[in-house]
C-alpha cells in the first residue's frame, strides 16, 4: 500500500480568542484518493485545509504532507510544499488586471518557467477546463463558474499530485457546480489526489468518494459512498 | 538570468504602478541627501582650507634680547634636532627690519628712526608635513618652550584652534543630522514600499499560494528600495553640483579676492560614490524593514 500523501495526527487548533477550531483530528489520505470534507459553516473545514497547505499552524499535533513534516518547528519550505499541490478557494483569488491566460500562466512564471512555455501550458490547461475561447479575455468579463474554472486551471497548471479545494462550489449555481465537479472528477481519474471541502451534503451523495464529516472541529471518518453500489441497491429494492 | 530579468521588470512595474508615492519618496530622499551632502561639502572645503593653511604654518621663536651671537649657532643646531622640525632659519634684527620695510613698501619711512636692534632676533621654524596640525604643533611648541633662550613662541594658535573647532562642529553636525536623516530615509522608504506591497496584496497572496519562493517575492521590493535610494542620491549630488557651480559663478565681489587663493572644491569622487552607496543601502534597508513587516509567507 502507498504511503499516505497526507497524515494528520492528534491535531488541535485553538485560536487566541479560545475558539477551538479543530479538536484531536487524525486522518490519513492516500495518493489518488478523492476526499470530501463535509460540514456546516464554522465547523473547521477551512482551518483543516489551511493547515494542510501550511497557511496556519496547529496548536498541537503532527501533520505530514508529501513526506514533509510541516508542523515541525522551523519548517520554512512552505513554497516547496505548495509547488507540490494546487489550491482552489471559494473566492477564486484571480488577478483582475490580467487576462485568463495570464492568470494561469502566472503560476508557472513565478516558479521559474519561461513566459512562452508558461503561456502554452496555460492554453493547454484552459482547453481542458473548456475555456479555450476565453483565453484573451479579462477576468472581469467572466461568470462565477468560469472564474472558478480559471482558478482550477491555475491550480493544476503545474500538474500537482495533490489538489486542495476549499468550498470551490460555494459561489456557484447548480449548473456551474456540475461543470466544476466534472473537472475535478476528470482530474481525479487522471490520478490527482483531491481534498474537497463543502457544506452541501447533497453534493457528496452524487459521487462515490470518501467523505469525512466535520462538526465543531471533530471529524467522523470512514464512510465511503459508492454511488454505483447505491444505485444497484435502489434498483434491487 | 531569468530571475534577474524578472526582478528588474517587476521592480520597475511596481514603481510605475505606484508612481506618486515613489516620486514623493525619491523627493524626500533627495532633500535629505542634499542636506547631508551640503554639510559634507562645507566640511570638505573647510578641511581643505585648514590643510592649505596648515601647510604654510610655521613657528616663530623669539630669542631673548641680548642673547649672545655665539649662542645662536648651537641653538640653531639644537632646534633642528627637535622632533618634527624640518627647516630652521635665523632672522636677525636686521633681517626683520628689511622684511618690515618690504612689507610697508612706499610707507617704509614710517620706520625712520627705529633702530633694528629694538627688534628681537628670531627663528623661523618650518615643520615636517606630519607635524603641520594643531595637535602636533603643540608638541613642538612645548619642546621649544623648554629652551630658556626663547622669550616667546608664536604660531597663530588661536586661528588654528578656532578653525579646527569649527571644522569639528561642522563634522559633528553633519553626522548628527546625517543620522537623523538616515532614520527618516529608512522610515519613508519602508512606508512607501508598504504601500506598494499593499497595492499588490492580491498578487502576493496568489504568489504565496502557487509556491513562489520568498526571494522571488521579496527581491523586487529590495531592488525598488535600492533604485529609490540610488535615484535620490544621484539627484541630490546633481543638485549640489548645480548649487556649487552657481556659487562659483555668482561669488560676491567682496569674497572674490579672499577666495582667489582658496579653491572652492566639489566633493571628491570617492565621497560621491559613498553618498550614492549610502543612498542605496538606506533604500535597501527600508525595503527590508517593509518586507519584514508585511511580507510574511502566509
Amino acid at each position: 500500500m502507498d504511503e499516505p500523501i497526507i497524515e494528520m495526527c492528534h491535531v488541535f487548533k485553538t485560536y487566541p480568542s479560545q475558539i477551538s477550531a479543530l479538536s484531536d483530528v487524525s486522518l490519513e489520505i492516500s495518493p489518488g484518493e478523492f476526499t470530501f470534507i463535509v460540514g456546516p459553516s464554522g465547523s473547521g473545514k477551512s482551518t483543516l485545509l489551511r493547515i494542510l497547505f501550511s497557511a496556519e499552524k496547529p496548536t498541537s499535533g503532527e501533520v505530514v504532507v508529501h513526506g514533509m513534516h510541516i508542523t515541525q518547528p522551523g519548517f520554512k519550505k512552505i513554497y516547496q510544499l505548495r509547488r507540490k499541490m494546487g489550491i482552489v478557494s471559494q473566492d477564486f483569488k484571480l488577478l483582475r488586471d490580467r487576462t485568463v491566460n495570464a492568470n494561469v500562466a502566472f503560476a508557472l512564471e513565478i516558479t521559474g518557467h519561461a513566459r512562452k512555455e508558461a503561456k502554452n501550458r496555460a492554453s493547454e490547461v484552459l482547453r481542458r477546463v473548456g475555456l479555450e475561447d476565453r483565453e484573451g479575455d479579462s477576468i472581469l468579463s467572466l461568470s462565477a463558474g468560469e472564474k472558478q474554472r480559471v482558478a482550477i486551471a491555475r491550480a493544476v497548471v503545474h500538474s500537482p499530485p495533490l489538489l486542495i479545494a476549499d468550498e470551490p462550489t460555494g459561489n456557484l449555481d447548480a449548473k456551474m457546480i456540475l461543470d466544476v465537479m466534472e473537472i475535478f472528477t476528470d482530474l481525479h481519474q487522471k490520478g490527482t489526489t483531491i481534498v474537497f471541502s463543502t457544506q452541501f451534503t447533497g453534493l457528496v451523495k452524487h459521487y462515490p468518494y470518501r467523505v469525512i464529516q466535520i462538526l465543531n472541529g471533530q471529524i467522523s471518518d470512514g464512510r465511503r459512498v459508492d454511488i454505483h453500489q447505491e444505485k444497484e441497491v435502489k434498483a434491487g429494492e | 538570468m531569468f530571475f534577474l530579468q524578472y526582478v528588474m521588470r517587476r521592480a520597475f512595474q511596481n514603481m510605475k504602478g505606484n508612481l506618486f508615492p515613489n516620486l514623493i519618496t525619491i523627493g524626500i530622499i533627495v532633500i535629505s541627501m542634499l542636506i547631508f551632502s551640503t554639510f559634507s561639502l562645507l566640511a570638505f572645503n573647510l578641511t581643505n582650507f585648514l590643510k592649505i593653511w596648515e601647510d604654510k604654518i610655521e613657528i616663530l621663536a623669539y630669542l631673548k634680547q641680548g642673547t649672545p651671537s655665539s649662542e645662536v649657532e648651537p641653538l640653531l643646531r639644537k632646534t633642528r634636532l627637535l622632533e618634527g622640525v624640518e627647516v630652521v632659519r635665523y632672522v636677525s634684527p636686521f633681517d626683520a627690519m628689511t622684511f618690515m620695510e618690504t612689507k610697508l613698501g612706499g610707507q617704509k619711512n614710517l620706520l625712520g628712526g627705529i633702530q633694528p636692534t629694538v627688534l628681537p632676533p628670531s627663528f623661523e621654524i618650518q615643520l615636517k608635513k606630519d607635524y603641520r596640525n594643531s595637535t602636533k604643533i603643540k608638541e613642538v611648541v612645548s619642546q621649544l618652550k623648554k629652551i630658556p633662550q626663547f622669550e616667546e613662541i608664536q604660531y597663530g594658535q588661536e586661528w588654528v584652534e578656532t578653525f579646527s573647532v569649527l571644522v569639528h562642529i561642522l563634522r559633528l553636525t553633519q553626522w548628527i543630522l546625517g543620522g537623523l536623516l538616515l532614520i527618516a530615509i529608512v522610515f519613508i522608504t519602508s512606508n512607501t514600499l508598504q504601500l506598494t506591497i499593499s497595492s499588490r496584496r492580491e498578487e502576493i497572496e496568489v504568489m504565496h499560494w502557487v509556491g513562489a519562493s520568498p526571494s522571488f517575492i521579496r527581491v523586487p521590493f529590495y531592488v525598488e528600495g535600492l533604485i529609490q535610494g540610488l535615484l535620490g542620491g544621484v539627484l541630490a549630488i546633481l543638485f549640489l553640483f548645480l548649487l556649487h557651480q552657481g556659487f562659483l559663478l555668482y561669488i560676491p565681489p567682496s569674497m572674490q579676492a579672499w577666495l582667489a587663493r582658496i579653491p572652492v572644491l566639489f566633493l571628491p569622487p570617492e565621497t560621491i560614490v559613498w553618498i550614492l552607496l549610502g543612498g542605496m543601502v538606506l533604500g535597501f534597508f527600508g525595503s527590508i524593514v517593509a518586507s519584514m513587516r508585511v511580507l510574511k509567507y502566509k
